[in-house]
């Protein structure tokens, strides 16, 4: 066995075996279902909890007052200007029965303004069905106002939904139905798990530097192999440590998608076996009679897998290495982690600076920008990946994996030659000139 | 004796400062070499250069008479000032991993382990992370990690530091061991008491410069300044002679009374005169310790600099 394979091996094998490995793995798919299912839970309980919040109505025109329909949250009570002289006293009297009072003005249909009086606050939602409701019911009123017959009932009826549906020509003229949203979405999930990626295990990388130097045992394993060895052991061990964790997490969530998948009257098994196969597909989608869904998942079908993972391997690997190395570089130039971020803030400004280029290249994925940012070779793991459905040209792509590649390289071999030096030098509070002048040695 | 190791005219410069200026040693097969010197004086550069760490600017490097490889690391066993292991890994483990390194078979390795642990009563700490241990006992892992592959040259730095008496002692019969069974010794110290216990040899390098070189009887005589220890019964003192010696200052309780001869006096006129006119009961040469022979040839050369 090489001594890069036993490096690769032990660093593997104490990773993996960690409890926080463990916990990790679990703990951050829950935390992502988490992030997605709290917006709903909480809006959940904020109606469910809430009672019914009476509110009432003052309508001096006498017109409008009973076009107020209730909802979950307010219950309207219609009452006439005539009955009700004084708003503010009729308000306190009601006390606590009684949540906010809506004036609607004799001139509303000049001024088109109510007002919402209330001792606190007045809450949003009540405001927005009032603005929604009002608007509505002003609107018809207007509309009946010309004397027209039937004209609400012509607006009505000629309003229309433009439903605009993407169709890809292949070489041969062939039809798919494409989405260029459904594809950006996968590559912009893509490119986020690149980010995430690289961001916690180079971070990992690093602490792994660090301790190894802070330990010392630094000094005896480099009395057995080379310094490069050792970084590119904890390089590409760290790596295998983070593709079994996604190993883990895509073997779940296949088996979610199963389940899920049932629940829709197909199996997800079979849409993939079907994708081969279009009629059995069409079949199999008219079986299920969901027209919305069938639309999906043609869509879903359309986008260019191949290209996508592809590229996904490409731009993960070249975009790993090139922070790997640099994070392994800046762990061995100090002497504890709370030194290290004075180099690791460049490095994830960097990358932030590179996911917002990339979403703003969701606007214009052929505009200048979008073209550099993804040559550049610390933003084009994020933004090639985003602009890959708008037919990038293939020496664009070519050029750009090279570049990557050819930065990997050197950045690699710069690193190597400032982790040889700093894994060595104890108590120095180290500086950027300082990494600068062991590059030269 | 053939030289195992020998460094011929090695520089290492590290930013403008000399570390080693044109160092030469020769390290005998199968002998305990010390390697001595002041903090900062070149000695861990010169072990790292000999361990592949770092490399030389110029110079060489032969080990059995040919320019070193990075092969030869397997043949070499290191352990540094600066003791470090893996806090979370298990101790056998760890053994074997750093045994694979060097390039041992898993199975010998972890043979030798198991032996190495009951040797050191450590054989239960087999599956206990490392820092369960004491740092006694961590000591010992280490040095066990250094020797297990068998190295045929070994090179300690600072080998006692950290130990309490039992177990230097414990450590240094191994050393010896180590010794009889064919392995040469570089011990890289400043502490002259185990030097004078068990090197042979010496290499003392003050300011990357190599100053005093050679076996150490040799150079304790070389360095002796005729002074002598007289022993004379209870209760007498020792008259002064202008002619032979000095008597030196005494130290409460001693026994005995220490005198520096003057110049061409030899020993063996002053013990002859003394034996004729006193009644000695017990004379000895002192020899200089390998202490102050390090001091004092430090201080020469630093007053020569300055």
């Amino acid at each position: 066995m090489s001594k890069l394979k036993l490096i690769i091996a032990r660093e593997y094998m104490s990773m993996v075996g960690r409890k926080s490995f463990i916990i990790m793995t679990i703990l951050i798919p829950i935390l992502m279902i988490a992030c997605i299912l709290l917006p709903i839970g909480i809006g959940y309980l904020n109606h469910e909890g809430s009672e019914t919040e009476n509110v009432a109505v003052i309508d001096e025109t006498g017109r409008y007052a009973s076009a107020i329909e209730d909802t979950d949250l307010f219950h309207f009570v219609p009452l006439s200007g005539d009955t009700v002289t004084d708003p503010h006293q009729f308000y306190t009297n009601a006390g606590e029965s009684l949540t906010a009072m809506v004036i609607i003005p004799r001139d509303v249909d000049s001024t088109h303004q109510v007002t919402i009086y209330s001792d606190k606050t007045v809450n949003a939602s009540l405001k927005m069905q009032i603005n929604r409701q009002m608007s509505d019911t002003l609107t018809r009123a207007h509309v009946a106002s010309y004397g027209v017959p039937n004209l609400q009932k012509m607006i009505d009826e000629s309003s229309v939904d433009v439903d605009v549906k993407s169709v890809k020509w292949g070489e041969d003229g062939s039809e798919t139905e494409s989405s260029s949203e459904i594809a950006m979405g996968i590559g912009f999930a893509l490119s986020f798990l690149i980010y995430m990626f690289v961001l916690m295990y180079g971070a990992m990388i690093m602490n792994g530097v660090i301790e190894e130097k802070t330990n010392r045992i630094v000094e005896v394993i480099v009395s057995s192999c080379k310094p490069f060895q050792l970084m590119m052991g904890k390089i590409i061990g760290v790596a295998l440590v983070g593709l079994t964790q996604l190993a883990i997490w895509t073997v779940v969530m296949l088996a979610l998608s199963m389940v899920a998948g049932s629940f829709i009257g197909l199996a997800s098994g079979d849409i993939f076996s079907m994708g081969n196969d279009p009629a059995a597909l069409q079949a199999a989608l008219q079986k299920s009679g969901n027209a919305d869904m069938t639309q999906i998942i043609q869509a879903i079908l359309g986008v260019n897998y191949l290209q996508i993972f592809t590229c996904f391997v490409f731009y993960f690997v070249g975009g790993y290495l090139l922070y790997a190395a640099l994070f392994a570089a800046f762990g061995s130039a100090v002497d504890q982690a709370a030194d290290a971020s004075q180099f690791t803030t460049p490095i994830i400004i960097i990358m932030i600076i590179a996911l917002y280029a990339g979403m703003a290249c969701i606007e214009n994925p052929n505009g200048p920008m979008a073209l550099w940012c993804s040559m550049i070779p610390f933003t084009s793991p994020i933004v090639m990946m985003i602009r890959l459905p708008y037919d990038v040209p293939f020496w664009q792509l070519a050029l750009s994996i090279f570049l990557l590649f050819a930065t990997a390289a050197a950045t690699v071999w710069i690193a190597s030659r400032i982790y040889r030096t700093g894994i060595l030098l104890y108590g120095k509070k180290t500086s950027y000139k300082d990494i600068f002048r062991w590059l030269r040695h | 004796m053939d030289n195992f190791i020998e460094i011929r005219d090695v520089v290492k410069q590290y930013d403008g400062h000399l570390a080693l200026d044109h160092v030469s040693m020769n390290v005998p097969q199968g002998c305990i070499y010390g390697l001595l010197g002041p903090n900062g004086a070149g000695k861990t550069s010169l072990i790292r250069i000999i361990n592949r760490i770092t490399h030389q600017d110029s110079g060489e490097v032969l080990l059995d008479g040919r320019t070193i490889t990075d092969d030869d690391v397997a043949h070499i066993g290191y352990l540094p000032e600066e003791r470090g292991l893996y806090k979370k890994m298990k101790v056998g483990e760890q053994i074997v991993y750093l045994a694979r390194l060097k390039g041992m078979e898993k199975a010998t390795a972890y043979n030798e382990m198991q032996q190495w642990l009951d040797r050191f009563d450590l054989g239960e700490w087999r599956d206990k992370k490392l820092e369960a241990l004491s740092k006694g006992m961590q000591q010992k892992v280490q040095f066990i990690a250094t020797v297990i592959h068998r190295p045929r040259l070994l090179i300690f730095d600072e080998p006692f530091s950290g130990f309490d008496p039992v177990n230097a002692d414990q450590l240094k019969v191994e050393i010896l061991r180590l010794k009889q069974e064919g392995s040469t010794v570089l011990f890289s110290t400043h502490n002259m008491e185990s030097v004078e216990a068990i090197c042979e040899r010496i290499t003392l390098i003050n300011h990357s410069r190599v100053v005093l070189e050679g076996l150490v009887d040799e150079i304790r005589q070389q360095h002796k300044q005729g002074i002598l220890a007289v022993e004379l019964p209870k209760g007498e003192a020792l008259e002064a002679n202008d002619a032979l010696y000095t008597i030196l200052p005494q130290q409460p309780g001693d026994h005995e009374t220490q005198v520096r001869l003057n110049a061409g006096v030899t020993m063996h006129d002053a013990i002859a005169w003394l034996n004729d006119h006193r009644n000695l009961c017990g004379f000895h040469e002192i020899l200089p310790s390998m202490h102050d022979i390090f001091i004092n040839t430090v201080k020469d050369q630093n007053h020569e600099q300055a």
